[in-house]
């Protein structure tokens, strides 16, 4: 057995060990406040049990070991449901972010031992009203103030921002240059005076999103994470700093063997759904499209693991897999016929049919909508043009709005 | 089998496409399509020189011992220059059936001569619109098969046909050699393929197996098949959407590069993504062969890989407007291609039912 398969081991054991403290059905019908600090509990026992951090540097509070020792924890803790939502974006960006770009290291290690303890959280703070796919569009300005800078603005879209400590964010420092190059990053102290967090309802009926205010919030210059105009960069390596991640070949939505418990209760035209044809094809088609992304996920682990770079087809799992849920998702409704009106507006995504197709839009919106998967596939891979962008080159200040 | 390359595979590979694109001429492919009965005979040449039709045998038979993996790196190599005589994957079908069976006399008398070239096959289990009927009503009497196989791949010129047949209340797989078969030309849009129609008329057959172990056999030869044809449709499909990329990259419009503009671009990079599932499933069913998910991974591959090359061959013409529909262009070789592939080894409902089946119990 490999070190790896031995790690997942151990890692299993530890889940099953912590399942029914944590787990899905310790979760059933728990308020989000009382969720959250479940979640809280939850990230200090993965602490103190040496599975936090994984492939963090050992100063930092984390366990030194490669990415594959993580995407390997990663895969099994998404079995079991655990309350870990709060916190991905905080340890998987911005606090990655900060051991990387931090200046005062001491206070660094404090913040990252917290966040790996579930004790603060930190928010990623990119997205505006006007700036989604085009980020470098983005309006929130910080002015030279004394020594320091005044942040003034909104943004948008940024998750749990309302139970959020800190967060890093991209603002715009000189708008008399193009528009990549008049940002600046930083972090911020969301409780500072000035901040105003109000959660958006999305169509699902959850609120983990968030518009968030700034009005003339003070920061130090100890806060910027990048030189004076070079905060594109770092918001760049925010994006590719999880290159390796855990996924899904179901795009986060139910799994295959749900869809086919489903059906083996129905019956179409007084026949089991089983046995019909259009059940079967789509039941054949979803199985040959995860199996193939799947593979390519088990390839890229192989070449990492013997030192290889892997290749740019693990960059489909998302495209592929969450068009393919919405579909199922709708075949699955479909199938119940008037019965499928039925909702449960607290049912997982992972296994109700309905709330995977009701959240499923997101999927692929959030983290690179699909157009612009499309694009990176076609010029990064393909080498074909980029889009014609007719704001290319030209100061921000007169673009015209 | 490990799902990563070695370096022999790799080299494998890129020979195969270096020989490939040297000897390929697109001439004579077209000329091809409009005469039947005849198929690529330099090509046939090419494969046996290379030691293609040895690949999947035992050295003890003459052959170089590798597996489906090896195959399939090869037919992704003739996909991508919609070359190949239809015998390189059936005779692959009837190694496959021969090192399946106890019959060791049939192994020693067939294999080294399949493995040198000089004995082609075809195989024959479809009946009507089944590509492997659970009843065939081709029956073996006394030793003698009779009935007859409709659109046979390779069929017209093969020298062994690998037939499932009933024999008595079971099914049984056999040999016949091809001077016992009547044979009839279909005039068909891929006829470089050799489509036949055979009839058997109380012919000598070889059997291999009978009951269970013929129906295993068979469904595992088909299997086997299904995944060298996944990878030659892969190959297929891989360059229609590289044609694709050069093309856009090349022509002009509304003065800049069609390719910039996302309904282009789009398309390609979707075509990329089928490629590369289907490309995945092969891997993943070459490494599993012999076990017990093989079925499932070869469904898979077949499944994915029928879909990229289809969607490729639709959407590489689209892209080229005009100049793709033309005789010249040899788009239409792919177009082709994709269709007699996706037939041959099973239709997509055969290999979606097949799945289905596996996965919830149910038959079709």
């Amino acid at each position: 057995m490999s070190d790896l398969e031995a790690y997942r081991g151990r890692a299993i054991g530890w889940l099953d060990s912590v399942a029914a403290s944590f787990g899905r059905a310790a979760r059933l019908g728990l308020t989000e406040g009382d969720d959250l600090s479940l979640g809280r509990c939850y990230m200090a026992a993965k602490y103190e049990a040496g599975f936090a951090g994984i492939n963090w540097p050992v100063e930092f509070g984390g366990q030194g070991l490669s990415p594959l020792h993580k995407v390997a924890f990663d895969t099994e803790e998404m079995r079991y449901g655990m309350p870990t939502g709060y916190f991905s974006i905080s340890v998987g960006m911005p606090v990655p972010v900060l051991i990387r770009f931090g200046e005062d290291r001491e206070w660094v290690q404090e913040r990252v031992t917290r966040a790996l303890r579930g004790e603060e959280i930190w928010c990623q703070l990119f997205s505006e009203p006007a700036a989604g796919s085009d980020l470098a569009g983005l309006r929130t300005r910080a002015v030279p103030d004394g020594n320091g800078w005044s942040l003034t603005g909104q943004k948008l879209w940024t998750s749990w921002a309302q139970y959020c400590d800190y967060g890093v964010i991209v603002a715009r420092t000189d708008p008399a240059v193009a528009k990549h190059k008049g940002l600046t990053y930083f972090w911020v102290d969301m409780k500072a005076p000035g901040v105003e967090v109000r959660p958006i309802k999305l169509a699902g009926g959850d609120s983990h999103v968030n518009e968030v205010f700034f009005d003339e919030v003070k920061l130090t210059d100890a806060q910027r994470m990048s030189p004076v105009g070079g905060g594109f960069a770092v918001a760049m390596a925010t994006l590719m700093i999880e290159r390796y991640v855990a996924t899904d070949s179901g795009g986060f939505g139910p799994h295959l063997d749900l869809f086919i418990d489903l059906a083996r209760e129905i019956e179409v035209g007084g026949k089991a759904a089983l046995e019909d044809g259009r059940v079967r094809s789509a039941i054949a088609r979803n199985y040959a499209m995860r199996s193939g992304l799947e593979a390519i996920t088990r390839r890229a682990m192989l070449m990492m693991e013997a030192g290889m770079e892997p290749g740019p087809e693990g960059s489909l799992n998302k495209l592929f897999s969450v068009r393919s849920r919405q579909k199922l998702s709708e075949l699955a409704i479909d199938l119940q016929g008037n019965a499928g009106f039925a909702f449960d507006p607290h049912a997982s995504v992972k296994e109700d049919w309905t709330t995977s197709w009701l959240n499923a839009p997101t999927g692929r919106i959030a983290g690179g909508a699909d157009e612009m998967l499309l694009n990176t596939i076609a010029e990064k891979i393909l080498g074909l043009p980029q889009d014609h962008r007719p704001d290319k080159g030209v100061p921000f200040n007169q673009i015209p709005a | 089998m490990s799902i990563l390359l070695s370096e022999e595979q790799q080299a494998i590979a890129t020979e195969s496409t270096r020989v490939l694109e040297a000897r390929v001429d697109l001439s004579r492919l077209l000329a091809l399509v409009e005469t039947t009965g005849e198929w690529d005979k330099r090509f046939w040449d090419t494969a046996v020189e290379q030691g293609w039709t040895a690949i999947g045998i035992p050295e003890a038979h003459g052959g170089i011992g590798l597996g489906l993996i090896e195959l399939g790196l090869v037919a992704q190599a003739c996909g991508a220059a919609t070359a190949g005589a239809p015998f390189l994957t059936s005779g692959h079908g009837a190694v496959a059936a021969l090192l399946g069976s106890d019959d060791a006399e049939s192994r020693s008398l067939w294999l080294p001569r399949l493995a040198d070239g000089s004995v082609t096959a075809a195989v024959a289990f479809a009946e009507g619109q089944q590509p492997l009927p659970a009843s065939p009503t081709t029956i073996v009497c006394a030793g003698k098969l009779s009935g007859a196989k409709d659109g046979i791949p390779a069929g017209l010129a093969a020298d062994l046909v690998l037939v499932w047949a009933f024999a008595g209340s079971e099914p049984c797989l056999g040999l016949v050699e091809g001077a016992h078969v009547v044979r009839t030309p279909i005039a068909s849009f891929d006829n470089a393929r050799l489509h036949a129609d055979l009839a058997f008329a109380e012919v000598p057959i070889r059997v291999l197996a009978t009951g269970d172990r013929a129906h295993a056999l068979a469904h595992d030869v088909l299997a086997r098949m299904a995944v060298v044809s996944a990878f030659e449709q892969v190959g297929g499909a891989e360059a229609l959407m590289r044609t694709a990329r050069d093309f856009a990259l090349t022509r002009k419009a509304f003065g800049q590069p069609i390719g910039a503009f996302q309904s282009v671009k789009h398309r390609i990079a979707e075509l990329y993504g089928l490629v590369e599932i289907a490309r995945a499933n092969c891997i993943h069913a070459a490494s599993r062969e012999g076990q017990p998910d093989f079925v499932e991974a070869a469904a898979s591959a077949r499944i994915s890989a029928t879909e990229a090359y289809d969607t490729a061959a639709r959407d590489c013409i689209q892209i080229h407007g005009g100049i793709g529909v033309t005789w010249e262009s040899g788009l239409h070789l792919h177009m082709r291609r994709a269709r007699s592939l996706a037939i041959e080894q099973g239709n997509m409902l055969y290999w979606e039912d097949l799945l289905a089946e596996r996965l919830t119990g149910f038959a079709a």
